[in-house]
């Protein structure tokens, strides 16, 4: 098992997707369903196995104006860290 | 107000080409002619997914004993339902496959009822085994999930470490180690399957390694048998609460087990909208939230999480569905329980002296379930 990477290519696990619109977008897989914040959904909306994990962050930064790109890094690491433990996303 | 249900259980038919001993079947089948049609289930699934339904789990009997398997799960995946396929495998060929990926299959679940060949086929009363070896090969290199479920019980429990070695072996992403649960045929061999103290013990003990050597690889869940346990499972997440069943004639049931409970009448979706049945039909409200418990579960810190336990398991232990379940170990009933454990833990031992673990036992001492719904 690698550890995320600035090169890695996160993605969905098989299984996992997205179910309804907008705000009440929930992110249903197996056994669940995640009702997830803002921030969180933006992070995976761009784990589609393309972006690299250090263009994430990049992306995030901008998009939320950010003062302290190294604490949204921090945070997205442990984020999908967690969701790999529960086998959401593959990386 | 009442919450919308989150899951529905669709059982879309009660025939299936297995005869498992702990099947939680009911012991009165539906026969083939009386289940709802396609565009039955069709509606079926419209309205759930109106109610706010995410996850549609297809069950049975054997999902793929209905030819028109695919078509639901097309229907079903137009609602916007995440679609889940629990099945034993046989009847899945490789282009049947293809079409349920196509129809938007999110994921499957496929049982396995033991490691060894010779037992999982006795257990099961077919031979299938090797064909769920073929199916579990087809499915692994799909974008659908994968989960490997292990059906164990006290014929099987002693070679847990074989059976999680298999599943590695299949690479799910997903595995369930399932104590068997006591209903339907299950609960007419309970004296059969109810594993002993000591098993279940080591089993957990083999589960806890097994999850810390494949964390991040598989996920292992874990259904552990509560008659064992201090408190009971919140058995279906509260009655009416989170999940409702449609049995293959569209009777409504807030669990798998509700019928055999006496006294309680229980909606048709021919006749009734699945909302009005969850909303203000008797059988839902019955046991809904907490004004129907009796004490110690009223006045009991843990009532909002195990919801005073399994109904059903109340009524067949304690021959009253209202009753605090006699899992409990607070329940005033709960000595029926611990003198069943008793008895079985001793006559295990005993029968266990003379009997090789993996072979299993005499076929006279089940009351099996070998028949087929007509
Ligand atoms: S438990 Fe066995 S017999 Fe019962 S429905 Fe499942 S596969 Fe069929
Ligand atoms: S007394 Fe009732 S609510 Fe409390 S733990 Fe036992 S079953 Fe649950």
């Amino acid at each position: 098992m690698s550890d995320l990477e600035d090169s890695s290519q996160p993605r969905l696990a098989a299984g996992c997707r997205w179910v309804g619109e907008g705000e009440n977008r929930t992110l249903v897989y197996p056994e669940g369903a995640l009702r997830l914040q803002e921030t969180a959904r933006a992070i995976l909306d761009r784990c589609d196995g393309q972006h690299t994990f250090d263009q994430i962050v990049h992306e995030l930064a901008v998009a939320y104006n950010a003062s302290d790109p190294s604490k949204i890094r921090q945070d997205a690491v442990a984020f999908l860290e967690r969701l790999r433990q529960k086998r959401l996303v593959d990386f | 107000m009442t919450e919308s249900p989150l899951a529905l259980i669709a059982e879309v038919t009660h025939r299936c080409p297995l005869h498992c001993v702990y099947c939680s079947n009911p012991l009165q089948m539906v026969s083939s002619a009386a289940e709802l049609t396609t565009e039955e289930w069709e509606n079926v699934f419209q309205q759930s997914a109106k109610l706010g339904v995410l996850h549609l789990h297809l069950t049975g009997g054997e999902p793929l004993a209905r030819e028109d398997l695919t078509r639901l799960v097309k229907s079903a995946h137009g609602c916007g339902l995440y679609t889940n396929l629990i099945t034993s495998g046989i009847g899945l060929s490789e282009q049947r496959w293809e079409e349920l990926v196509r129809a938007g299959l999110d994921h499957i679940q496929l049982s396995f009822q033991d490691s060894r060949e010779a037992a999982a086929n006795w257990i099961a009363g077919t031979r299938g085994h090797a064909k769920k070896l073929e199916v579990a090969a087809i499915i692994r290199h799909s974008r659908v999930a994968f989960t490997i479920n292990m059906v164990v019980h006290r014929q099987n429990v002693d070679h847990l470490d074989e059976m999680i070695a298999l599943a590695e072996s299949l690479q799910p992403q997903r595995l369930e180690i399932a104590h068997t649960q006591y209903y339907g045929w299950a609960w007419e061999n309970v004296d059969q399957l109810l594993p002993t103290r000591e098993q279940v013990v080591e089993s957990l003990k083999t589960i806890a390694a097994a999850q810390k050597r494949l964390e991040g690889k598989i996920r292992i869940d874990a259904v552990v048998p509560d008659y064992y346990a201090r408190f009971p499972k919140a058995c279906m997440g509260g009655w009416g609460r989170r999940q409702l069943l449609i049995d293959p004639k569209g009777t409504a049931l807030p669990c798998h087990a509700a019928a055999v409970i006496p006294g309680l009448r229980f909606e048709n979706i021919r006749d009734q909208t699945i909302g009005w049945i969850w909303r203000e039909s008797d059988s839902f409200q019955k046991f809904r939230g907490e004004s129907w418990m009796p004490e110690p579960c009223g006045s009991c810190e843990r009532r909002t999480e195990d919801f005073g336990g399994c109904r059903c398991q109340a009524f067949m232990i304690a021959g009253d569905a209202a009753a605090t379940d006699p899992v409990c170990s607070l329940a005033p009933m709960h000595s029926l329980v611990e003198q069943k454990l008793a008895e079985v833990n001793s006559r295990a031992a005993a029968v266990d002296d003379q009997m090789p673990v993996a072979s299993p036992v005499e076929q006279s001492q089940f009351r099996m379930y070998r028949a087929q719904p007509k």
